[in-house]
């Protein structure tokens, strides 16, 4: 198979590599980049644990061909942290919340929120629920985990005035 | 199954535009395919039941990504993804019933990747996105090196995944028209988790003056080899004047109508029983929706 050249900026990182049309997006960033945070969890999109962001998207990275990423922006956990090593807020809601038993699931539960407080600094729990239905978490620390978005969300300073959803449905 | 990795080998285009697109599905024969969000086509090449010797990305064209609407109907392209759509649908709310079916399909990651057209190409029975298409009377546009066709949505799926496009023709667009005033729409699934394929589906639009039904449209998904407009109801309920008695019949005429089988999800005799109580709850909403209320 023959290899392209595919252009990816990970974690502010840019990266030229020879990749075949096959590697997934994921693979590429544990196996040739050694950034070992997004998980392999079921391979067919059910449990969310491949999590990154790409062009600031939640997107599954292994149902993700790199190929088909080229030139894109990718931010991996490992990405969040400050260059002093400080963590982002959202990492230290979830230790301040004991929003993490075994790990596994983090990486990709912190992204995954990530992508909803880049959008909306101050999320509901019902869109905090709604936002991690695809990112599994089978130590159920679920309750935490909510905790710990909706904290982020309130610390963010107070919340933004809602416009009324009041529209006429037809 | 190895599911970590993509075992087959093939070439990888992304076009920028339909001609291109066109010239690669006819120079790389027949395993070639499209590909757009890849969220059904990557889990069946990992799952080693479909094997393209090419696939060609539809995502650099731009043409495939209108979301905008026009006099008389609303044009959503082919590889527009289900957030572009949700986020739409909570702009414009012309289309409840489609909104509805967005807002279940999925969950985030997938509602990132996944496309409209992808989900009517893949074409399996319980496709969300098909019910609410079907009872707005949507139709599809699809092209190829012999020209330009639109097709209704109700003449267009065949089978299980089976569907009237050819393997070389592209998906263009969806367009649906714009539902008439007092149209009042509803999508619901029922499903083991939000984020999982439904068991069963079911989509009404209904138009209505005070108490009565003036016409409807009723679909369902998961009941049949295809998602399936419902016949004999939209008939029975034509100028009626709705009442609880009048909508339980309707819903045993559902029940004895579709043709669901037996798989991983459900029943067959558990997708008939919860038809009609579905529909029954799916008319209710779409009903409410249509007298102006949320
Ligand atoms: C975890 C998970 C959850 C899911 N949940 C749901 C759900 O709740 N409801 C639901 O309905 N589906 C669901 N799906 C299925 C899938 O996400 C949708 O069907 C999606 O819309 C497919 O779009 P895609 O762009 O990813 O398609 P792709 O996988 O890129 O393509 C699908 C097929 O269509 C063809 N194709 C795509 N676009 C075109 C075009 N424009 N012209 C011609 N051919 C084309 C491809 O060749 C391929 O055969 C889920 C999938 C996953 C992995």
């Amino acid at each position: 198979m023959k290899k392209t050249e595919v252009c990816l900026t990970v974690n502010g990182v840019t990266h030229h590599l020879g990749l075949s049309p096959n590697a997934l997006l994921l693979n590429v960033l544990r196996d040739e980049l050694g950034l070992t945070g997004a998980k392999y969890g079921c391979g067919t999109g059910q449990c969310g644990l491949c999590t990154v962001l790409v062009n600031g998207r939640a997107v599954l990275s292994c149902l993700t061909l790199a190929v088909a990423v080229d030139g894109a922006d990718i931010v991996t956990v490992e990405g969040l942290s400050r260059p002093d090593g400080s963590l982002d807020p959202i990492q230290e809601a979830f230790l301040d919340h004991g929003a993490i038993q075994c790990g596994y699931c983090t990486p990709a539960m912190v992204i995954t929120a990530k992508d909803l407080l880049n959008r909306n600094a101050h999320p509901t729990e019902p869109e905090i629920r709604e936002q991690i239905e695809g990112t599994l978490c089978r130590c159920t620390g679920y309750l935490s985990i909510v905790r710990a978005i909706k904290s982020c969300g309130d610390r963010a300073g107070a919340p933004a005035p809602r416009p009324s959803p009041m529209k006429k449905s037809r | 199954m190895n599911t970590r990795i993509l075992k087959a080998e093939f070439d990888y285009f992304a076009p920028a535009s339909i001609g291109e697109a066109l010239a690669l599905i006819a120079q790389n024969g027949p395993t070639a395919r499209f590909i757009a969000g890849g969220t059904d086509l990557l889990v069946q090449m990992k799952l080693e039941t479909v094997a393209p010797g090419c696939l060609i990305s539809l995502m650099k064209i731009s043409e495939l990504s209108v979301l905008k609407r026009e006099k008389g109907f609303l044009r959503i392209g082919a590889a527009v993804t289900w957030d572009r759509i949700l986020a739409f649908g909570s702009e414009d709310r012309s289309y409840p019933a489609l909104d509805d079916a967005v807002r279940c399909l999925g969950k985030v990651q997938v509602r990132r990747m996944g496309t409209i057209g992808g989900n009517l190409c893949t074409a399996s029975p319980a496709a969300d996105s098909a019910p609410a298409l079907l009872v707005y009377d949507s139709r599809v546009r699809l092209v190829s090196a012999r020209g330009r066709r639109t097709l209704l949505l109700d003449k267009y799926f065949l089978g299980v995944q089976q569907t009237a496009r050819a393997a070389d023709e592209i998906m263009t667009e969806i367009r649906i028209p714009a539902p008439r005033p007092d149209v009042g729409g509803a999508f619901q699934k029922l499903a083991r988790v939000g984020a999982d394929i439904s068991k069963i589906s079911c989509a009404v639009a209904v138009e209505r003056k005070g108490r009565v039904c003036v016409s409807c449209r009723v679909a369902m998904g998961a009941v049949a080899p295809v998602p399936l407009m419902i016949r004999g109801v939209p008939e029975f309920l034509q100028e009626k004047t709705v009442t609880a008695s009048l909508l339980v019949t309707a819903g045993r005429m559902i029940s004895d109508e579709i043709r669901p089988i037996t798989d991983v999800r459900s029943t067959a005799e558990y997708r008939k029983q919860v038809a009609g109580v579905l529909f029954r709850d799916v008319f209710q909403k779409a009903w409410t929706r249509a007298g102006g209320e949320p």
